[in-house]
């Protein structure tokens, strides 16, 4: 139970003082008859009721006190909101395979747009800690889990695929080693629930783990893995230096393997999309957002009942009470 | 009360209680307390010329001289009137509170003795003895008596009906008329009522008031002892406490007359509210009627 303005519980404390002051101020006020003498009445005991005097006093105090906590007004949550403030843990797995570099998706490629939508994602969230693994031939973790979005923006700004032409990571696509990778990365994490977003454009060719494996070590450990596949039907644009120092456009044919991203979505409870151009990319993560964002809101929902019904009526019922008796059993003189 | 309240409330009384001393108890109180025609005094050394038959042969030969008893006619009375001045007195639910009204009965029966040219005293008592006045005779000692009986302004507050007959005893040896007005709300003064009501011819004159002799029922009521001060709740809608309290009345106030007729006093009621100068009249009626 809250309370919507507490400040009337003040009164609470208030009214044994208030209850003494009227008590000595009545002693003063009402004068008892004065009788020859008690001697005799004392043998009577003076009546069962007459120790009942001080009933309706404590009723209308009773009653006082309930009215004050009816003004306080007393709510009740239906909706429990512990898990409101509970966020889930977020991996984003993202191919840097030099064949990101086509240039089907706007702005520039598909890495830059694979960049920027999640980072519009990330922005998108709030108490939820994301992390994101990188990947080509190998897999390594660019930002592990945090809460701080302004770091994890920075360090996927600085994602680029010179990790790979540098030769600092085999070029290839290892999904299986990316997914273990974001999968032991939330394999501690306490959250309830734990995400990892595999975003790709080609087929497994590297690594020691199969993604099939992977998971099932992601299903085991309760991890959902959306996957997306970046990449236009059919041709896509591909840069490549000319022998004049110039660019010059390639077309490679676009191959995902998306047999095994829909079995690894659907083996572990998440969901495989086809991001066609960088718009459709972004309504990819738009629907992750949502998919993943529609249980908080449910558990963030508050409703309030009033209360403060019941607490008045008691007060009245007690202030009745109190009048009845006052009027016939236990009236009093003066 | 300034002095000229009280003379005026002395003056009051006087005119009243003078009406009916001189028209309705015209007699009665005459009739009533006479004197005792002659009395003994004491005995003195016989004298040559005095009368042989009144030689106390007794004391004689005793004494080994011859003594004679001497004789004095009692001419006059002593009227005492001892008024119980207790706070209990402040109660009155009809016209007038007790105290007036024993008040009014002391001035009565004071004025009817002054036309009776009897001497009258006063005491007055609450737990311990508050004022005496010796008994006197004439207008102005009466007129006294009624001032200091308006204006007195009692020490005490309780009641000791014992203690004032006691000391009443002491300081009147001679035979008198004694009026204890009181409500008799004390207990524990048998014995000096019983040694006062032998030497004196002692009269109870009982105040009462209805509202304390039954509860009417109206509720929780505070009351507060007049004596002592204290208070106490009493549910008066509750009939077992009703009944009980009337039958303790009745039982204490059975047990008083019990005591005052084996004590061989007479007693007057006046009950608040009705005419005492009726009660009075009757009482005397009664008493010329058995003498």
């Amino acid at each position: 139970m809250d309370f919507r303005d507490p400040g009337w519980l003040a009164l609470l404390l208030l009214i044994p003082f208030l209850a003494l002051y009227l008590k000595l101020r009545g002693k003063r006020r009402k004068i008892p008859f004065r009788f020859p003498t008690l001697e005799v009445l004392r043998s009577t005991g003076g009546g069962k009721w007459a120790r009942w005097r001080w009933l309706p006093v404590a009723l209308r105090w009773t009653a006082i006190a309930l009215i004050a906590v009816a003004l306080a007004r007393p709510q009740k949550l239906t909706q429990e909101s512990n898990v409101s403030t509970e966020g889930i843990d977020i991996m984003l797995a993202l191919d840097i395979s030099t064949s990101m570099l086509a240039e089907d998706f706007q702005p520039k490629n598909r890495l830059e747009a694979a960049k920027l939508v999640a980072s519009e994602f990330v922005t998108g969230r709030s108490s939820d800690q994301i992390g994101l693994v990188v990947f080509a031939g190998q897999s390594f973790t660019q930002c592990p889990l945090t809460l701080d979005y302004e770091l994890l923006k920075q360090l996927l700004d600085r994602v680029n695929v010179e990790l790979v032409t540098g030769g600092a990571i085999e070029d290839g696509t290892a999904i299986g080693m990316a997914m273990a990778n974001g999968v032991n990365r939330l394999r501690a994490s306490q959250a309830k629930s734990r995400v990892l977003i595999l975003l790709t454009d080609g087929q497994n060719n590297r690594g020691e783990i199969d993604p099939v494996t992977a998971a099932q070590a992601a299903k085991a450990l309760g991890i959902r893995i959306y996957t997306i596949g970046v990449g236009t039907e059919g041709y896509a644009p591909y840069p490549v230096r000319d022998p004049w120092g110039g660019i010059a456009y390639q077309q490679v044919p676009v191959k995902i393997d998306e047999e095994l991203l829909r079995q690894v979505a659907d083996e572990t409870g998440g969901k495989y999309f086809r991001a066609t151009d960088a718009e459709t990319l972004r309504k990819v993560y738009r629907e992750i957002d949502q998919l993943e964002k529609s249980k908080i809101r449910v558990h963030q929902y508050r409703q309030h009942a009033e209360l403060f019904g019941s607490w008045l009526g008691w007060a009245l019922a007690l202030l009745l009470v109190e009048l009845i008796l006052t009027a016939t059993r236990l009236r009093t003189m003066p | 009360m300034e002095t000229r309240d009280i003379l005026k409330k002395v003056r009051q009384i006087e005119i009243k209680t003078r009406g009916i001393v001189e028209e309705i108890f015209s007699g009665e109180y005459h009739s009533v307390f006479k004197g005792r025609g002659i009395e003994f005094a004491e005995v003195r050394e016989y004298i040559p010329g005095d009368d042989i038959r009144s030689v106390d042969w007794n004391v004689t030969a005793r004494m080994g001289h011859p003594y004679v008893k001497i004789f004095e006619e009692e001419r006059e009375l002593t009227l005492m009137l001892l008024c119980d001045f207790s706070s209990s007195g402040y109660f009155g639910s009809q016209r007038q509170l007790k105290i007036e009204a024993a008040i009014e009965v002391a001035a009565l029966l004071a004025f009817s003795a002054l036309k009776n040219h009897d001497k009258v005293g006063l005491l007055l008592f609450t737990d311990s003895i508050e004022k005496y006045v010796p008994p006197k005779k004439g207008r102005t000692h009466v007129l006294r008596i009624l001032r200091e009986l308006i204006s007195f302004q009692p020490e005490k507050a309780g009641t000791n009906i014992g203690e004032a007959l006691k000391y009443f005893s002491r300081v009147q040896s001679r035979r008198s008329i004694a009026f204890l007005i009181s409500d008799f709300w004390d207990q524990g003064f048998d014995d000096p009522l019983r040694l006062v009501g032998k030497k004196h011819d002692l009269i109870a004159l009982r105040l009462s008031d209805p509202r304390e002799e039954t509860l009417p029922p109206v509720g929780l009521v505070k009351l507060q002892d007049a004596e002592t001060g204290e208070d106490f709740w009493v549910d008066t809608f509750d009939p077992a406490v009703r009944n009980t309290y009337d039958q303790a009345v009745r039982a204490r106030r059975n047990k008083l007359d019990r005591l005052l007729r084996t004590s061989g006093v007479d007693t007057v009621e006046v009950r608040a509210g009705e005419d005492y100068v009726q009660a009075l009249s009757k009482f005397f009626r009664m008493r010329a009627r058995r003498k």
